[in-house]
């Protein structure tokens, strides 16, 4: 017998799409580092997603290296995605990774109604294609330009003007991960504090940056330096 | 799992120089991380013991942007909680090396739940314990008001209750400043007031009192107000799209005078469901927070309103004699219906009313096989007293049929019968229910209707 007339608030799709540069450069410990730091960050993301109940997250996976292709392809509710580990060899075919990235979210393909799709690229390197394609292709999807789209500097090789023109916004820059410490953090701050961000903004400060279409809370900071690290 | 503190990293408090030890990390927002904490108080030697906290730890670059949160924090501390529903800061504490601060508040205790899992079914709590909640929200921020403070964030996120009764618990207090001094903090989207989303205003007691109205709508509604039929023309919900719906163009989803932006089917069932079962006093101050309130902070309404209405629908509930589901007796919409008599929400059989009990010909308690009465609802003196019942609703022994009211107070009450007889109900004793029934409670009477 129900005690209340009614049901769950209807939820709209977020869809968060993980896109991982998997080329030779990440070969070893790099790749293992974001393989582990995804794996611990995902219950704290099904948790973050929990918190919200507008908001029906779902996960993908692309990855990158001689060629693109979806690792992930169909969207998986966050409280059944799990975490294949990647392995990387080959180039660094970013263009073609951001260009499927954009087939899927053309807005005949999206639902109808959803919340900003959130966008992580992660990357060691340079890319190898023409990347300028795969960003003309993304930013020409209106669900593309509408994306939280944030990027991950693993070491200190990656292209970060690239990285930058990905984001496509002057005051977010791309987080630089200089070892397995920051990467883990920054990839918990992103499918935690981002997703939330993107589904239902949390408590704004006055001095936020309202200039996007969703306001995120700053990143955590570069900290906790090792000496053995390359900095 | 990376996080700003370490488990079994100490911090010291401040001034007191007591320690505590991280335990476990609790979960983390924008501004910083929580944990649980063991402290030891009091001193070594007279019989010291651990107390588990929560322990709030700030990001760097959020004391950055919140300049004068470590000053708000301290005037809270020292100011004290303006009642036991609040989860208030304690005692500020710092880590010997490394920077920053955090401040550590009472462990909230597992029973209650997030507004979240309410609007997502996770629970399933009665009308009662909704009614409960939502009193008790208005009543506690009233508290915190009356001592000259405001909240700044009152949203989802931020309150806890207890679905078995109502019981609330307030968190994040270290918004909590005094009202009309600036702060850093704006509040939540979809909690903020228009003015507040559109740059005209910062937040302070009004635009508390319509972050309030939305969230007492959440918690009775299980919607939001101003999310209708325009919400679902809107392809990506982003802050633009807020913004044209929570401050530019809010419109309530049950306008009297524009039906533009109506809850849909399928999309909007809670609102479509829900609303039609809440009496006329209920409805209208929805309706005036979402209408004139909207744009006028004046004419919000007071805590003070929504205190006496929810007590005043709380007291309403009624069982369906068919089905047992809670429904809400409203007196203003038999009188318009002209009596023909509504049904209930689940089974559609119309509508048996228990016995009652109209108090000073104003407050209407429907008195039900569990109703309780509290001084509250005798003493004019005792307001929102429901601490320990005076009165209880019991079954005659010998005749089922037969309903009686149990004085629990510890003093004598006067009844008398239609036919004026009159009879001495001293604490213990009870009395049958019969029509017309008036008991004299000591400065108010309560007559009874079958």
């Amino acid at each position: 017998m129900p005690k209340l007339p009614g049901g769950p608030l209807a939820r709209r799709p977020l869809h968060f799409i993980w896109i991982v540069d998997c080329s030779s450069s990440m070969h070893g410990e790099k790749i293992q580092e974001l393989n582990t730091a995804v794996k611990e960050a995902l219950p704290y993301m099904r948790q973050a997603a929990a918190e919200n109940p507008n908001a029906e997250v779902k996960v993908r996976v692309v990855k990158f290296s001689t060629g693109a292709s979806w690792q992930v392809a169909n969207p998986v509710p966050v409280d059944k995605f799990l975490w294949e580990d990647l392995e990387a060899n080959g180039v660094t075919d970013m263009g073609k990774a951001l260009q499927i990235v954009a087939e899927q979210l053309d807005s005949k393909i999206m639902p109808q109604r959803a919340l900003p799709p959130v966008l992580v690229l992660l990357s060691d390197g340079q890319p190898t294609d023409d990347v300028r394609v795969g960003l003309r292709d993304l930013m020409a999807q209106p669900w593309g330009k509408k994306a939280v789209r944030l990027a991950i500097a693993i070491g200190g090789d990656a292209e970060k003007s690239v990285l930058q023109r990905f984001i496509g916004h002057p005051e977010l820059e791309p987080l630089q991960a200089n070892n397995a410490e920051s990467l883990v953090r920054f990839i918990k701050w992103v499918s935690t504090a981002v997703l939330k961000a993107a589904s239902s903004p949390a408590s704004q400060t006055q001095q936020g940056d309202r200039s996007a279409n969703v306001p995120l809370p700053p990143p955590p900071e570069e900290e906790d330096i090792e000496e053995g690290d390359v900095w | 799992m990376n996080q700003l503190l370490r488990s079994n990293e100490m911090v010291r408090t401040e001034s007191t120089n007591l320690s505590y030890i991280i335990e476990e990390f609790l979960g983390g927002g924008g501004q910083g991380e929580v944990y649980r904490a063991r402290g030891r108080r009091g001193h070594l030697n007279s019989g010291s013991r651990d107390e588990t906290v929560a322990l709030k730890w700030y990001f760097p670059n959020y004391l950055r942007q919140d300049q004068d949160l470590k000053e708000r924090l301290k005037y809270a501390v020292d100011k004290g909680p303006p009642s036991d529903r609040f989860l208030w800061p304690q005692e500020l504490v710092q880590a010997t090396d490394r920077p920053g601060f955090g401040y550590v508040m009472p462990l909230r205790d597992y029973r209650f739940v997030g507004m979240t899992d309410l609007v997502a079914r996770r629970v399933l709590p009665n009308f009662r314990a909704l009614v409960t909640a939502s009193f008790e929200l208005a009543y506690n921020y009233r508290q915190l008001h009356a001592k000259g403070l405001c909240y700044r964030d009152i949203s989802f996120g931020n309150v806890f209750f207890d679905p078995e009764n109502g019981e609330i618990r307030i968190c994040d207090n270290d918004n909590v400043g005094i009202d009309g001094q600036s702060s850093a903090i704006d509040g939540t989207v979809g909690f903020m007031a228009p003015e507040i989303i559109r740059g005209e205003a910062s937040p302070r007691s009004q635009t508390d009192l319509f972050s309030l109205a939305v969230l007492l709508f959440y918690m009775l509604v299980n919607h939001h107000p101003l999310e209708g039929a325009r919400e679902t023309q809107i392809r990506c919900f982003d802050l633009p799209a807020k913004t044209r719906l929570y401050g530019t163009h809010p419109i309530f989803i049950f306008d009297p005078n524009d039906d533009s932006n109506r809850p849909l089917p399928v999309h909007h069932d809670n609102a479509r469901k829900l609303w039609p079962l809440y009496p006329n006093f209920v409805q209208d101050l929805f309706t005036r927070s979402f209408t004139e309130g909207l744009h006028d902070p004046k004419k919000r309404v007071r805590e003070s309103q929504w205190t006496s209405a929810l007590i005043r629908l709380r007291d309403s509930i009624f069982y369906c004699m068919q089905c047992k589901v809670e429904n809400f007796y409203d007196p203003d919409a038999l009188r318009n219906s002209g009596g023909s008599s509504r049904t209930c929400w689940e089974c559609n059989s119309p509508y048996r009313l228990p016995p009652r009990m109209r108090i000073d010909h104003t407050d209407v308690v429907m008195l039900n096989h569990d109703t309780r009465l509290y001084p509250h609802h005798v003493d004019r003196d005792r307001s929102y007293e429901f601490d320990v019942p005076i009165a209880e609703i019991i079954q005659h022994t010998k005749n089922p049929q037969v309903w009686r009211v149990r004085n629990l107070s510890t003093h004598r009450w006067v009844g008398q019968n239609v036919n004026g007889q009159l009879t001495e109900i001293d604490p213990g004793e009870a009395i049958n229910l019969s029509s017309g029934l008036r008991i004299q409670f000591g400065n108010r009477e309560g007559e009874v209707r079958l």
